[in-house]
């Protein structure tokens, strides 16, 4: 028991009004899981709703901030809402054998000057409600309404733990040619698109970082055998730089900096490196791209190791037949968004009538998953080229 | 020249397959040519044709797990593959490379953490030798053996979340085939006949 009280906190369960894409998505989260949909069915969105929470409390976040920063309510709310309702955004956050320690509701509208508003705010811990708002002072004074209790240092003492736990979210999605050129996204610190990545790398604690590097090498080598030697270091201006010695006909090899890096270099990269840094929840989006279909088969496996290590959580959305085709990934793990006119909705692979009789006839999940996200009429794609 | 080193190539249903295949054409001094993971039984069999087609003059080696789907290993072979070129093995584990595994009793039980006297003496008789692996690792000593190992209630599945990574740690490891090979006479056949398959490649040469 012990033991597992030191595993750490993760999203057990997801509950949506009008976010997005979502009219209505009620569903439990495991400790891995994997979105699947057709394009624009919204995996990103979905996983946006826990970068949101993180927002909410993050340093130079906030309630507002967090709106404002996804286009304001109107761009949040689901284009398939009736008139003009609330969004809602349930969490709940535990461990397995402790599903619903915390449970936090945000539901918010915005007033007419097109500002959020709260309302509705409630946390619960094990089942007891620990507040509810609005409450008599919000009555008396709706300004209050536009912040979160979550952001008050003042009032969240009860509820630090939860407070604590949403900035541990961590997203990263590298895109190369950022991570190539940071002049674009010059000081934005934990941009998602790994901008910083380097940053990041050169932030990390000397010893650590070496380490984290050393074992990077290894892994990146069962991809990219030629690679011999993997360090940071800052050039005269102080910007830090990842090199890479490659083997090379010459007999002491040949150094390339991260702008010779290949795409899947890079991103293979970024996809350690974040398995190795932070403990709270990692959101991935579509990790297979620039990768080897054979280096994406491995990916189910390592995250089911480091999660076995560090408890920690990993929301993957993919498209890829070869991460899905792993025989460790449990049908409760699989999330299936299906998009329709009245907005998206989301169900476990375990809840597709065919699965269970496809899987016991040597099928994989692939074969369960790709015909149900593939688009009905995509063969008409072949007419746009006439 | 490559008379010293022939490549063997060679198509496999998973990955802890081809760990296990692998190691196979490693100990008969050839080197492994790409591997066709099929992800799947029945993608397998739909290349096999093909396959069967491009060993008329390379060697090829395609292992299949016997499974519940034929009575025995030469039943299955006859149902998948009735004329198979010179050149191409059609081995069939009985009933699943898992068995091959198992039969080197002494480092499974040292991998798993668990009583040596509890792996079975003849894994080619087991009915379901991965269930057999699996319900060993349900008492492993080590608590990362049984959750990487053991599946979880809800998932439908047969298998942990990272069973083929640890399958493979094992293969590639300390599993040694040419003890395994003694309590098994699945593998002893394969091992021979992979020899063979690279005398006729070699004598072959010869002639041309």
């Amino acid at each position: 028991m012990a033991k597992s009280a030191q595993r750490p906190m993760r999203f057990t369960h997801v509950r949506l009004e009008n976010w997005r894409n979502f009219t209505n998505v009620d569903t439990p989260l495991d400790r891995r899981v994997f979105l699947v949909g057709p394009n624009a069915a919204g995996k990103s969105n979905l996983l946006d709703v826990f970068r949101f929470l993180r927002d909410l409390v993050a340093v130079g976040g906030g309630f507002q901030e967090a709106v404002r920063r996804r286009g304001g309510v109107s761009r949040v709310r689901c284009l398939a809402a009736r008139r003009k309702p609330a969004i809602t955004v349930l969490v709940r956050v535990g461990t397995t054998e402790e599903p619903r320690l915390w449970e936090y509701e945000l539901c918010f509208h915005q007033d007419v000057r097109s500002r959020p508003l709260i309302k509705r705010e409630r946390v619960s811990q094990n089942g007891s409600l620990v507040f509810k708002r609005p409450d008599a002072e919000d009555e008396a004074d709706q300004e209050r309404l536009t912040q979160t209790h979550l952001e008050q240092v003042y009032v969240n003492q009860e509820f630090r733990e939860l407070v604590d736990f949403f900035p541990t979210v961590n997203y990263l999605h590298v895109v190369p040619q950022l991570v190539r050129e940071p002049d674009r996204s010059v000081g934005r610190a934990n941009d998602p698109f790994g901008g910083d990545f380097l940053e990041r790398v050169a932030k990390a604690q000397e010893k650590t970082r070496k380490a984290w590097l050393r074992r990077i090498l290894d892994a990146l080598r069962v991809a990219v055998p030629q690679l011999d030697e993997l360090e940071l270091f800052r050039d005269n201006r102080g910007t830090p730089h990842l090199r890479g010695k490659y083997k090379h006909w010459r007999p002491r090899g040949a150094w390339q900096t991260e702008d010779q890096f290949s795409d899947g270099t890079l991103r293979l990269m970024g996809l350690l490196w974040i398995t190795l840094a932070g403990s709270g929840p990692l959101l991935l989006e579509e990790p297979e791209m620039s990768l080897h279909p054979e280096v994406v088969r491995y990916i189910p496996q390592m995250f089911a190791r480091m999660q076995r290590r560090t408890g920690r959580q990993v929301m993957i959305s993919t498209h890829s037949a070869d991460m899905l085709r792993d025989t460790g990934i449990g049908l409760n793990e699989v999330l299936l968004l299906e998009p329709s006119a009245e907005g998206t909705t989301a169900r476990a692979a375990a809840d597709i009538e065919e699965a269970t009789a496809l899987l016991e006839q040597g099928c994989t999940l692939a074969d369960v998953i790709i015909p149900r996200t593939r688009p009905a009429n995509v063969e008409q794609l072949t007419l746009f080229g006439d | 020249m490559s008379r010293s080193a022939p490549i063997v190539f060679a198509a496999v249903e998973g990955m802890t397959d081809e760990v296990v295949l692998r190691r196979l054409i490693d100990e008969i001094d050839a080197s492994t040519g790409p591997v066709h993971v099929a992800g799947g039984k029945a993608n397998l069999r739909r290349k096999v044709n093909g396959y069967n087609h491009a060993a008329r003059h390379l060697p090829w080696v395609i292992l299949v797990d016997l499974n519940h789907e034929a009575d025995c290993a030469p039943a299955l072979r006859a149902d998948w593959l009735p004329s198979p070129n010179r050149l191409m093995l059609f081995r069939v584990a009985v009933r699943t490379v898992e068995a091959w595994l198992l039969a080197d009793a002494e480092q499974i039980a040292q991998f798993l953490r668990v009583s040596v006297a509890r792996v079975p003496r003849f894994p080619d008789s087991l009915i379901d030798p991965k269930r057999t692996l699996i319900d060993l690792a349900r008492h492993s000593g080590s608590r990362a053996m049984r959750e990487d190992m053991v599946p979880r209630p809800k998932t439908g599945r047969s298998e942990g979340p990272a069973y083929a990574s640890r399958i493979m740690e094992f293969a590639r490891g300390s599993w040694r085939p040419s003890i395994a090979q003694n309590h098994s006479d699945s593998l002893r056949r394969c091992r021979e006949a992979l020899r063979r398959l690279l005398f006729d490649y070699r004598a072959r040469g010869s002639h041309t």
